[in-house]
């Protein structure tokens, strides 16, 4: 009986000495689910506090809902994610762990950026054995340059609401953001003639909006199904492929395994481009806007060299 | 036992026949097979030697408005080719409450400890460590309530409160049998690594009140009375636990390492119980995912337990390391090949045994916890 009166005491003292701990909180939390949303959030709202849940070396499919995202949910003034089903594996399990009322589904401080894109390739019907398809479409959408403006102003206006008293600065940096967006799609437009009907392989679709709206062809890929790690037999059927002669070389990211990559390109004399499959910490990428132009780029000194090859 | 039976496999046909997993007002209907092979009967198992099938779940789960979420998990087992379904879960939960609380009532798995907590196909070994089979019956699920709370800390830090029936534990006439206190604080060390550690306190009721156990008769294990409660109980249950995983640059889904260990501690057995009567156990458990699909595991335990005869105990123990390795296709199908060694004192059924083992996730698979 003492050992059992004794540890509820300890129990309610650590409770209290929990609460009273309390830190006295101001400023406006941002749980951003993938490190383009934070990059964004950014952009609209530089003094946000925001916490990033996967970095750029990291597959957003594959993370686990640790304790400290746990807590950094329970803080959040809102959630700024993908959906589309890409976090199904752990988002909705930081939901109910966090018990934050602000951020629950249904609610302003639940952002999904793929509700305010069109995404392709949705299907009517999934089962498993087609791989990891997701019924909604292809959830990587932050590297189209035509969508991203639909989901920034979304987000704009998002923030704008849950900011009220800065919703003109908000609204204000949206409208720069959009012009600069503008520009940029234009020199990418213009860099894309010469990329225009030139294929790469790819190992997931991650990439596959840029390569599209850039007019590339990107049906070659690494993975046998969508979600499953690149194999053995694969790589040989896909060598196998009369098209592959033709590709200019392998895109992957950096998260990814580099070795069916490399095995793959040592078979057919083609180089292997590692690009971030989003915004970075520090360097070159650290918008979504220096990531596009960089791809880009990487991609046209590819296809330069590989014609210059050839002549 | 058809009555119990029929409703509950109508279930899935009605969800069926009214047409499609896919259809958002339906909830998500998730099916785990379990099956296995086992070379020899082993001590404090649930799973018998030969060809059978394990923890077959049937669940469904859906949100059921902004405030409510629900969730209804059947188990069908087998003992001696006599079936049985068992209601594993049928709670509600509620959806952000204010202050970070949370409340689940109904049926449900007992937070204490870090593995009970979590679903038996999550498991990274074909059996719960000796300790929990002999303790808690593999896993502690009754009916009853919990009071989560979620504290505003810059870290990690939940405490919460349950009360049960207690009659999946140990039958008693007490209203309330079981109440828990739990605490878990975690967080990263860093982008690589994350950690997490809790403490438990289950108090049976149902013990106190002065019914003693006279179903072990030596703890010999050919009572398949199909009681899924735990075969050895004392008053109060004491839990810590602490979990470190590590994986580079935190990309979990090219490799991880999971360590976790767990010490569980059980006194005031019964009436005729002294100072020195005590359950005790503990494990520790390393996993290493070195390849998307591929695992391969180590884990160690021992468990000292006194078995009540009468006024008096018989001391039982039993050492057990598990070796498995485990191969996923996707995330949804694991095929597991494990060797386990016993060895024991005062359990006639201790042995070594191979087990290979499938686990097949079909149809909406939740997300998983830390």
């Amino acid at each position: 009986m003492g050992s059992d009166m004794s540890y509820t005491r300890w129990f309610v003292i650590t409770l209290l000495l929990g609460l009273v701990s309390l830190p006295a909180r101001a400023d406006f939390q941002v749980f951003a689910c993938e490190p383009e949303w934070a990059s964004l959030v950014r952009e609209f709202l530089p003094d946000a506090r925001i916490t990033t849940a996967t970095s750029y070396l990291q597959d957003p499919h594959y993370i686990e809902a640790r304790p400290s995202l746990i807590a950094a949910m329970r803080r959040a003034d809102i959630a700024v994610c993908t959906g589309a089903s890409l976090e199904a594996g752990w988002l909705p399990t930081l939901l109910q762990r966090a018990s934050n009322s602000a951020v629950q589904p249904g609610r302003p401080g639940l952002f999904y950026a793929a509700e305010h894109a069109q995404l392709h390739a949705p299907h009517d019907h999934v089962d498993r054995s087609m791989g990891d398809v997701h019924p909604e479409g292809n959830p990587h959408v932050h590297l189209s340059p035509d969508q991203l403006p639909a989901i920034a102003d979304a987000l704009a206006h998002r923030l704008g609401q849950l900011r009220p008293e800065a919703s003109g600065d908000i609204l204000a940096r949206y409208i720069r953001w959009r012009g600069r967006w503008s520009q940029h799609r234009a020199e990418w437009r213009q860099k894309a003639e010469a990329l225009q009907g030139h294929s790469i392989v790819i190992q997931h679709t991650s990439f596959t909006y840029l390569l599209n709206w850039l007019g590339m062809d990107s049906r070659f890929e690494l993975e046998p199904k969508p979600g499953l790690p690149p194999s053995a037999s694969h790589l040989s059927q896909l060598l196998a492929e009369p098209g592959l002669k033709d590709v200019d070389g392998i895109l992957i990211a950096s998260h990814q395994d580099p070795q069916p990559a490399n095995w793959l390109a040592s078979q057919i004399q083609k180089p292997v481009l590692v690009v971030p499959g989003t915004v970075t910490d520090s360097g070159e990428t650290q918008t979504l806007a220096e990531l596009i132009s960089m791809i880009v780029d990487t991609l046209e000194e590819t296809v330069q060299e590989a014609s210059g090859g050839r002549l | 036992m058809f009555n119990r039976v029929v409703p509950f496999a109508a279930i899935p046909l009605i969800v069926l026949a009214s047409g499609a997993a896919a259809n958002e007002l339906n909830p998500d209907v998730s099916v785990t097979l379990d099956g296995y092979y086992k070379q020899n009967d082993t001590a404090l198992s649930h799973r018998e030697k030969g060809f059978g099938l394990g923890h077959t779940e049937l669940s469904l789960s859906a949100p059921i408005d902004d405030m409510f979420s629900g969730r209804l998990t059947t188990v069908f087992e087998e003992h001696d080719g006599e079936g049985e379904i068992l209601i594993e879960e049928a709670y509600l939960q509620t959806n952000g409450l204010p202050a970070g609380l949370g409340v689940r009532g109904g049926r449900f798995l007992s937070q204490v400890g870090y593995l009970n907590s979590r679903h038996m196909h999550e498991d990274d070994f074909v059996e719960r460590p000796a300790v929990y089979r002999a303790l808690l019956g593999s896993h502690y699920y009754d009916t009853g309530l919990r009071v989560n709370a979620l504290l505003p800390t810059p870290f990690f830090w939940q405490v919460g409160a349950e009360a049960f029936e207690g009659d999946q534990l140990s039958e008693g006439d007490e209203s309330i049998g079981v109440y828990t206190l739990n605490t878990r604080v975690g967080g990263d060390l860093s982008v690589s690594q994350s950690w997490q550690m809790g403490l438990s306190y289950l108090n049976n009721r149902n013990i106190g009140a002065g019914e003693t156990e006279e179903e072990h008769e030596h703890g010999e294990e050919d009572d398949h009375d199909h009681s899924h409660g735990a075969s050895y109980t004392g008053e109060n249950l004491y839990i810590a636990d602490a979990v470190w995983k590590w994986s580079p640059n935190g990309n979990a889904r090219e490799q991880q390492i999971t360590l976790s260990g767990e010490y569980l501690y059980a006194d005031d057995l019964n009436e005729y119980a002294t100072s020195d009567d005590y359950h005790e156990g503990w494990y520790v458990s390393g996993v290493y995912q070195f390849a998307p699909q591929w695992s391969a595991g180590v884990r160690y335990g021992e468990v000292d337990l006194r078995a009540p005869h009468g006024d008096h105990f018989h001391s039982q123990s039993l050492q057990e390391t598990d070796v498995m390795l485990a191969w996923s296709r996707s995330h949804f199908s694991t095929l597991r090949l494990q060797y386990t060694h016993q060895s024991e004192t005062g359990f006639s059924e201790a042995d070594n045994t191979i087990v290979v083992q499938y686990v097949m996730s079909l149809g909406a698979h939740g997300a998983h916890g830390f």
